[in-house]
């Protein structure tokens, strides 16, 4: 199949994995009353009769805004986590590996903690702080990883990462164990939920999301050639001094921003990018979109097994993926092994 | 002039690596750089494409290297390194095309300049790789691959390739077929090379120039066709033409 078909395919199974989440629930609504509920409030199409009122109201207030954050979260996470890969020229990076996503959580749970959140302007506040952390933290990990290892291998920097990751979920432990008051809260931070949905979280991470994937797009060349490491992305042209230093300062806000409203959600970062390679080959113009879409669609049906699987309970969205993730990521680390060795 | 090194000294400490090599490269020339390892041929050649900061002077075509953008000198300048593992699984072709990175226009919309195509198909044309066009890399050789990497340096266009042991890893056979087409391509006009290899024969039926390097400076330059055998000892600190011969007596008789 050309390029072409198969993105059209995954917009489509996209759109109705969106479709399906906002259907599915205590109260079943039929797909058509959805999008005619849409077509309502986007265009004034107006309400089919004999519609039940409280479907608007479920969707709009309840259900819409829950799946379109999974979607731009995930959405969000797998770009970050394709641009890591490239950036670090290892196909075992990711924003969630190398600490910036429980750096940014633990900003996030100190402004928990401290009442900030609760406090005017939290909408802002909470991204800034974890924007701040996660950025902080991936420099810390890769500043680490130069001093120890002169070589700068990327073992050593997942290495680093994970450590970081560990460490920061530790201290946000302690905080929730230290403040009851906030513990449900963060508690829920460390494997990340999306039942804090709010409409004002989906109109703060839309812009940025949407934002950085025109920028990642716009430096899907530079990315294509770091892949074959930085000396060879200069040596074609790349100015790597700037390219990298701004795709990290992105990924770290793309991934930040995402973490501040969700918490900590591991794995969709590592493994979407590597699907979408399977079937778009390793160009970035089409893994970035490809990986966006497949993202999205994949935590909000994460999501939806989260909220369905054992009712009225949630499951931590964190668990999810990482029961996905994990055998995923040995699947990976093993295969190539095998074929090095080889 | 194509390019011109003058006063060169570099490192990555305190301690220089190369001291104050100069030389000049003409139009179609071909230099080879020798030296035992640890010299400093692969620090200088570094330094020559702009990956390493240097003391002293690299003119390329009449401009200060250290002046041009990072764009502008790989137009100019391109260095093929010994192959690094590859992780990601691009097409022969995809990975070609990246040479074409520094004559693309970029930006968002990022559209492909005319001759794109046809330099790259060429490329592939040259190096025998357009029927493996659309393989993955990651399923190559690693003698086919370092192919890739060669068509990807001549799909570049620059007006003179830095070669650092190109032919590493490479059979007998396409080492000497990658010796011959780097002659033909400097054989057009405004071309020119400099390499270092690991192995000295190879060296010096490449060159047209000889450049002996011990303890990062520049110990003798000259034609390769008369490079003194006695210093040639000294540098690699073993009978040179004695071991050269004696490989040769395998064949004869």
């Amino acid at each position: 199949m050309k390029t072409r078909g198969k993105m059209a395919l995954l917009a489509a199974l996209a759109a109705a994995s969106i479709i399906a989440a906002t259907a599915v629930g205590s109260v079943p609504i039929p797909a058509g009353d959805i999008l005619a509920i849409l077509a309502d409030r986007l265009f004034g199409a107006g309400l089919p009769e004999g519609m039940s009122a409280v479907y608007p109201a479920m969707v709009m207030d309840m259900r819409l805004p829950r799946v379109l954050l999974a979607f731009l979260t995930g959405a969000a996470l797998a770009m970050s986590g394709t641009v890591m890969q490239s950036v670090l020229q290892n196909p075992l990076a990711s924003p969630f590996g190398l600490g910036v996503s429980s750096g940014a959580g633990l900003g996030a749970a100190i402004v928990i903690v401290t009442g900030l959140a609760a406090g005017p302007g939290r909408m802002f506040l909470l991204p800034a702080v974890s924007l701040a952390f996660g950025l902080g933290t991936v420099f810390l990990v890769l500043r680490a990883a130069k001093a120890i290892d002169r070589g700068y291998s990327n073992l050593t920097i997942i290495l680093i990462g994970m450590v970081a990751s560990l460490f920061f979920n530790a201290v946000m432990s302690m905080l929730a164990t230290a403040s009851p008051a906030y513990a449900q809260r963060i508690n829920l931070w460390l494997l990340g939920s999306f039942s804090m949905r709010e409409w004002s979280s989906v109109w703060v991470l839309l812009p940025v999301t949407a934002g950085c994937s025109l920028l990642f797009f716009r430096y899907g060349r530079e990315l294509d050639a770091m892949t074959f490491g930085e000396e060879q992305a200069q040596v074609l042209g790349v100015d790597m001094g700037r390219c990298k230093t701004l795709l990290i300062c992105a990924v770290a806000a793309l991934t930040a921003t995402a973490v501040s409203f969700t918490g900590v959600i591991g794995f969709v970062d590592l493994i979407a990018p590597h699907v979408v390679r399977r079937f778009f080959g390793a160009g970035h113009r089409k893994v970035l979109p490809a990986a966006a879409l497949f993202g999205g669609a994949f935590m909000v049906l994460c999501d939806l097994a989260a909220r369905t699987l054992i009712p009225p309970r949630e499951i931590p969205i964190g668990s999810i993926t990482a029961l996905l993730g994990a055998p995923f990521f040995l699947y990976i680390y093993f295969a190539g092994r095998r074929r090095r060795s080889k | 002039m194509m390019l011109e090194a003058a006063h060169i000294t570099c490192g990555y400490g305190a301690e220089p690596v190369v001291k104050d090599v100069s030389f000049t490269l003409g139009e179609g020339e071909r230099l080879s750089i020798l030296g035992p390892n640890g010299c400093g041929k692969t620090t200088l050649l570094r330094a020559l494409a702009g990956l390493l900061p240097c003391e002293g002077t690299v003119t390329v075509l009449d401009s200060d290297a250290a002046k041009l953008s990072r764009r502008e000198l790989s137009r100019r300048v391109a260095l093929m390194s010994q192959s690094a593992p590859v992780y990601f699984a691009y097409t022969v072709r995809e990975t070609v095309a990246m040479g074409r990175y520094a004559r693309r226009q970029g930006g968002l919309l990022d559209r492909e300049a005319p001759d794109d195509e046809a330099a790259v198909r060429e490329s592939l044309e040259r190096t025998g790789l357009w029927p493996l066009r659309d393989r993955l890399i990651t399923e190559l050789s690693g003698g086919q691959l370092q192919r890739v990497f060669l068509a990807r340096t001549f799909a570049q266009d620059p007006a003179v390739i830095l070669l650092d042991e190109p032919t590493s890893h490479l059979d007998l056979k396409y080492q000497v077929e990658l010796i011959e087409s780097l002659k033909e391509w400097t054989a057009r006009p405004g071309r020119a090379a400099v390499g270092v290899f690991h192995d000295v024969n190879l060296a010096l039926d490449f060159a047209h120039t000889a450049l002996l390097m011990a303890d990062g400076a520049v110990r003798s330059l000259g034609p390769a066709g008369a490079v003194d055998p006695v210093l040639l000892s000294d540098i690699y600190g073993m009978d040179v033409p004695r071991y050269m011969k004696a490989a040769l007596g395998r064949w004869e008789g």
